[in-house]
């Protein structure tokens, strides 16, 4: 299984999230984690669906069935090397009183995570990495009592110099703005 | 177009928009939805509707009353039949259809209908009711998520909340609906938004581009070289011409190709028609039960010109074993549907017509005559062995093919054939000989029984001046039948035939060939269709005799109006060649 990460620009339109949807669903292509946010462009979102796969070719088709969408201005397929991406994560864990103290400094340095919130008895602390990064410190954690956990989809950038946006169709965007 | 003043909004007699209007002042007033709907409509070229009115659409019924002398509107008796009767009259057309119904279940019942528009890439543009914006999502009376429920099923949909949005959402429907890979698109209307008044001055404006939807008609030249080079050093070249030839309206260039460089023509199902049959260069059409050579002879093409056809799985076969030794050039407007199923070694991507033209001063001229003789020496095998026991049998009751063949004399293969889906359809597509361009409307990719009726009506309505005849099976007419009652009251001739063998003849056939003879719920009791016909107000007979045939196609033919002939044909005949379901193509059986 290969990991591909689908980055896909839209219109952003009512019901777009579903229409996109039904075309991994009729391939029953599970996603593995999905995020949606607007670009430097107002008006085009951004759709960033990873995905695991055995086939390419199968990706390929299924990249081209979803630029087939109306209102999809382009999609792109990559592999994990030809992107910087990175996923963010939240744990919640108990500090009871007189229970066993945090380790901030290796939070810190070690991990490069950070105590983003200072409840009674508990903190909040935040990771960003790639989904490896994520698990080590789920790992390190474990030794205290993680009372939340959720992690956020993948957000990926390509490597390539020019922005994704820039490979958009021309057009008087001011009829977005 | 400007503002209206409210002298023109009261002749137009929508009452119950004026009353949402400040009775006090307002001597300007502008549009309602439902009345911009139906200017939008006036504006797009449209003439003709087909639909059926129900809670959540009557403002824009109430808006329709006016426009009677600009918009025919046309009341079917079921909505699948509206969905159908507009997916004919666009085949004939060539632009889109156009059908209005109401909510919940009036939308869920033109379901079957956009499903068989978008396989088979006809242009609709439904205009649903909905409730209005307050009860949305509330399970109001007759609310039913359409625009979920079409989603997968359209090229395109939305919802109109605000009256404001009609005209260019109108504009944008037709676009897409028409433009590149034809397909339908629906239009979800609010009540609100119908009754709703504009807040600005009506203005339609053609649409002529969308920012993220861009087909490509004319192809890269690059392309379009790549393609040449195959087809010039070609020894053995093949076309497939499909749907999107008659599409593109690009039977002359296909023609024109096929002639300079002497390569054989096949069509797809639903490429009928794109070339006379009497052409020397065609050599029959593909598919599960279409002709003997065509199919065979894909094995041994060395080049495979695929012109806007989809490679379905009813011409390829096993699509693993589909033309393996061939190069394949793929002509096609949709770009998802090249490498789909056959992966192409020349992908063209562009309009057929467009396509050709480019092609055609690029390729050397050429005459592939020892190639060309193969098709017909399968042919001479298919004639003998299947065509021959067709056409001459003396006992027995009638057969389907004489049937298709007499009535392809008499109308001189120049009606527009309407057929229904099953052993009908593929015995109409054999033994028709067409000679007219667009001269097959059939439900081909999702094989919608009761599909020929409405349809049938539908492409008359688009044809005045065509001979439409639809070939109708017993099971299949009894789907739809109550659309006789919409031809009747709209004085259409439509001519049907029922080829009524008391079964549901091809999955008696299956079960037959691949069910040991275990026949599963396939036979019916049959009413009287012509009592049922009369009762409409139709006219028709029965033919059960071979001798009476000539004479009742005469007078079905010759009948002023509408006419129902049931030809009572053998009750366990099969189609034959057949390729079955998962062999290669070279598999293919004559018995």
């Amino acid at each position: 299984m290969t990991t591909y990460t689908i980055c896909i620009f839209t219109e952003n339109t009512i019901g777009l999230l579903n229409r996109i949807t039904i075309i991994f669903t009729r391939r029953r292509v599970n996603i593995e984690s999905l995020t949606v946010s607007e670009t430097e462009r107002k008006g085009v979102s951004r759709f960033t669906i990873v995905i695991k796969h055995e086939a390419r070719e199968d990706v390929e088709k299924l990249v081209r069935q979803i630029r087939k969408i109306v209102e999809v201005m382009a999609v792109f397929g990559y592999l994990n090397d030809e992107i910087v991406y990175n996923e963010i994560a939240l744990f919640k864990i108990s500090t009871p009183l007189g229970g066993k103290s945090l380790d901030v400094e290796t939070i810190n340095k070690q991990y490069k995570a950070w105590v983003v919130y200072w409840g009674l008895d508990y903190v909040v602390i935040e990771k960003t990495g790639n989904n490896e990064e994520i698990f080590d410190f789920f790992g390190y954690l474990k030794q205290y009592e993680i009372l939340e956990f959720v992690r956020s989809g993948r957000v990926a950038v390509g490597k390539t110099e020019k922005g994704l946006v820039e490979y958009l169709p021309e057009a008087d965007w001011a009829y977005y703005l | 177009m400007e503002t209206i003043a409210s002298v023109v909004l009261d002749s137009t007699g929508v009452n119950s928009i004026n009353e949402l209007a400040p009775q006090e002042t307002a001597p300007v007033t502008f549009r309602s939805g439902a009345q911009a709907l139906m200017e939008s409509l006036v504006a797009e070229g449209v003439d003709t509707i087909f639909g059926y009115p129900g809670g959540a659409i009557m403002p824009v019924y109430d808006a329709l009353y006016d426009f009677q002398d600009r918009l025919n509107h046309i009341l079917v008796r079921h909505e699948q039949g509206a969905g159908h009767a507009a997916q004919g009259y666009a085949r004939m057309q060539g632009r889109a259809g156009v059908c209005l119904v109401t909510s919940g279940p009036g939308a869920t019942n033109l379901v079957t209908a956009i499903a068989d528009a978008l396989i088979d890439s006809t242009p609709l543009v439904c205009i649903v009711g909905q409730v209005g914006r307050k009860l949305l999502g509330t399970d109001a009376f007759q609310e039913a998520d359409v625009m979920g429920v079409t989603m997968p099923i359209t090229k395109w949909n939305y919802q109109i909340t605000d009256a404001d949005e009609v005209p260019g959402i109108l504009s944008k429907a037709f676009y897409i609906a028409q433009s590149g890979r034809p397909g339908p698109v629906l239009i979800d209307m609010t009540k609100s938004a119908q009754l709703e008044l504009m807040t600005k001055p009506f203005h339609y404006e053609r649409c002529q581009s969308i920012i993220s939807y861009r087909p490509r008609l004319v192809p890269k030249a690059e392309q379009v070289e790549a393609a040449a080079r195959l087809i010039n050093n070609a020894r053995r070249p093949y076309i497939l011409a499909g749907h999107g030839v008659q599409l593109a309206k690009a039977e002359n260039e296909l023609r024109q190709l096929a002639e300079k460089a002497g390569i054989p023509v096949a069509t797809t199902l639903l490429g009928q028609s794109t070339i006379p049959v009497d052409h020397p260069l065609y050599v029959g059409w593909l598919g599960m039960h279409g002709n003997y050579g065509t199919n065979v002879l894909t094995d041994q093409a060395d080049v495979v010109i695929a012109i806007g056809m989809r490679f379905d799985d009813r011409v390829t076969g096993d699509a693993s074993k589909f033309i393996k030794q061939a190069k394949v050039i793929h002509i096609e407007i949709d770009p998802s549907e090249i490498d789909k199923i056959i992966k192409a070694d020349a992908p063209v991507v562009g309009d057929a017509k467009e396509t050709l033209k480019a092609l055609l001063p690029l390729i050397n001229p050429n005459d592939f005559t020892v190639w060309r003789n193969e098709f017909r020496k399968y042919d001479a095998i298919e004639h003998e062995q299947i065509t021959v026991p067709e056409l001459s049998s003396t006992e027995g009751k009638i057969r389907m093919a004489e049937v298709i063949d007499m009535l392809s004399t008499k109308t001189k293969g120049e009606a527009v054939l309407v057929t229904d889906v099953g052993q009908h359809q593929m015995m109409a597509s054999r033994y028709y000989q067409f000679r007219r361009p667009n001269s097959l409307v059939t439900s081909g990719g999702m094989g919608t029984m009761g599909f020929a009726l409405p349809a049938a009506f539908g492409a008359q309505v688009g044809a005045p001046d065509r001979q439409v005849v639809a070939i109708i099976g017993d099971g299949c007419f009894q789907m739809t039948l109550q659309e006789l009652g919409t031809i009747v009251q709209n004085k259409q001739p439509v001519k049907a035939i029922i080829l009524n063998n008391n079964f549901l003849g091809m999955v008696r056939q299956w079960q037959q060939l691949f069910h040991q003879r275990r026949y599963s719920f396939v036979e019916l009791q049959n009413p009287d269709f012509i009592t049922i016909a009369r009762g409409f107000g139709m006219d028709g007979q029965t033919c059960d005799a071979r001798e009476n045939l000539s004479d009742a196609l005469d007078t079905m033919l010759a009948h002023d109006g509408p006419y129902l002939l049931e030809v009572v044909v053998e009750k366990e005949e099969n189609v034959f060649p057949m390729v079955p379901a998962g062999a290669s193509v070279s598999q293919i059986r004559l018995s």
